[in-house]
């Protein structure tokens, strides 16, 4: 499959901070994780997040979709600190998908389903059709789907929900070639067709110049770079494997 | 009890001829089954002529109910209390009806024998039922986050996991309902036939303490589960996993 490239200026256009953090600060066991990272992430537009192993990125991830919690700090949506938010009503608007895509017990249509009141068939369906699944997988066992076919029913079940924001922890860390590419096309075209505000991460540095118009770059739990993925990848080389 | 004795000392020296080393064994345990059996004896002979001291004896046996089921449910906060609140009150559930409806009298003869067995069938559940989620909670915590990603409350993510960790402990109760009187006869139909009550009395009875058990051991079950829950659900609908000790 041919890889995706974003193309320059087909998104919308930049306006203010959709979600940022500000000073975050999350600890584990003590240690700083994240160590006052300021970061926003503007509407419409695909920022990658990338650095070396241990930086961060997850958690910097997992903190705005309020997995973990902030120990200092704060994750701003729409301008409102995200503890001011309901946090069922914030994890629809700002969605997460893993890197190994999350499998939930029966059918395809039982996931996308799931925790909706009712869905609607066409939706369901057309949120399949809308990841490059045939509507028809709804009937199937999800667990018989591919690796590949399930990140893609994972990202298909986020998108049902109408987020705003999709939060991408190596969406294709756990794919074959063919299959990262159509995740990347697939990540791409929803940013340009629906104005989708995508946060990712990602290890490889050529992937984050594919798909992203900007890089942050995380070291040792902080922001030290932030600028298109090209201008990250020469400012700092060899930082990332 | 001298003829049982005997076949002890038969099993005793057939482990000496044998050289199976179990021989030392087995006296400590007949001496001590002698000095705790005969101790409980002195105390229920005294308990049972008070039913306050027989409320005492209650709650030392919920006391220990609530220890033993404390330990197996570490990681989580306040296991004791959780596991006292879960066993206390399944075992009233079940117990306090059968008292006030009169199905047996309410003196000490009746009330420390069937509080007994239910409270031993309601620790045995919470124990079971709480294991069984801490498990659930550590295998399946990535599945977790991904429902709480998808937006559900903590509550709605871990249902699945509730369920599976109550039927879990719930096995050996409805298996031994099912199979009562095919596979095993249970104590107290025992009892009361050695004791000289028809067999139809005995079963009666025994019914009853089955029934008691069974409503016990589910509701028990769900308490512990919903405890346990409600001290992983974080603020912000998060789930944390119980810490290993």
């Amino acid at each position: 499959m041919r890889p995706f490239r974003h193309p320059p200026g087909a998104t919308t256009p930049v306006t203010a901070p959709h979600l940022a953090a500000q000073q975050l600060v999350v600890a584990r066991s003590g240690r700083r994780v994240l160590n006052g990272v300021d970061v926003d992430f503007a509407r419409g537009r695909v920022t990658a997040v990338v650095g070396p192993s241990g930086a961060g990125k997850t958690t910097l991830l997992r903190a705005l979709n309020r997995l973990d919690e902030p120990t200092a700090g704060r994750v701003v949506f729409h301008g409102r600190d995200v503890r001011a938010l309901d946090p069922c009503q914030l994890r629809r608007r700002v969605a997460m998908v893993f890197q190994t895509p999350v499998v939930l017990p029966g059918t395809v249509r039982a996931n996308l389903a799931y925790g909706l009141d009712d869905p609607g068939e066409q939706a369901l369906a057309q949120a399949l059709v809308d990841v490059g699944l045939p509507g028809e997988a709804l009937q199937r066992d999800a667990h018989t789907l591919s690796t590949g076919e399930a990140q893609r029913m994972t990202i298909a079940r986020a998108l049902v929900r109408e987020p705003e924001v999709l939060l991408a922890d190596e969406p294709t860390g756990a794919l074959d070639r063919d299959a990262s590419a159509g995740i990347e096309a697939l990540i791409g075209r929803l940013c340009v067709e629906r104005g989708l505000t995508v946060a990712f991460v990602t290890h490889d540095l050529a992937q984050a110049e594919r798909m992203a118009q900007r890089a942050v770059l995380l070291s040792r739990g902080r922001i030290v770079a932030a600028d298109t993925p090209a201008e990250v990848a020469a400012s700092w080389p060899g930082v990332i494997t | 009890m001298l003829v049982g004795l005997g076949l002890v000392a038969v099993a005793a020296v057939v482990s000496l001829r044998l050289g199976l080393g179990v021989e030392r064994e087995l006296v400590v345990a007949v001496v001590r089954a002698l000095v705790q059996l005969g101790v409980v004896a002195l105390i229920i002979t005294a308990v049972f002529n008070h039913l306050g001291l027989s409320a005492g004896f209650v709650a030392v046996m919920l006391a220990a109910a609530a220890i033993t089921s404390g330990r197996r449910i570490q990681g989580v906060g306040h296991p004791m209390a959780r596991a006292a609140a879960a066993i206390a009150l399944a075992a009233a559930i079940a117990v306090v009806p059968l008292f006030a409806v009169g199905t047996f009298p309410l003196t000490p003869r009746y009330v420390i024998p069937v509080s007994g067995i239910v409270i031993g069938g309601a620790m045995k559940a919470t124990s079971l039922a709480g294991l069984r989620l801490i498990e659930e909670l550590s295998d399946h915590h990535q599945e977790l986050e991904a429902r709480l990603a998808l937006g559900v409350s903590a509550m709605t993510a871990l249902r699945s996991r509730l369920r599976r960790a109550v039927v879990a402990a719930l096995v050996p109760a409805i298996d031994q309902t099912k199979n009562v009187g095919l596979v095993t006869l249970p104590g107290a139909f025992v009892g009361m036939l050695l004791g000289g009550s028809s067999p139809l009395e005995a079963a009666q009875v025994q019914l009853t303490v089955l029934f008691a058990l069974l409503g016990a051991g589910a509701l028990a079950a769900a308490m512990a589960t919903l405890l346990i829950a409600r001290a992983a659900i974080q603020p912000g609908e998060r789930i944390q996993l119980p810490v290993a000790r």
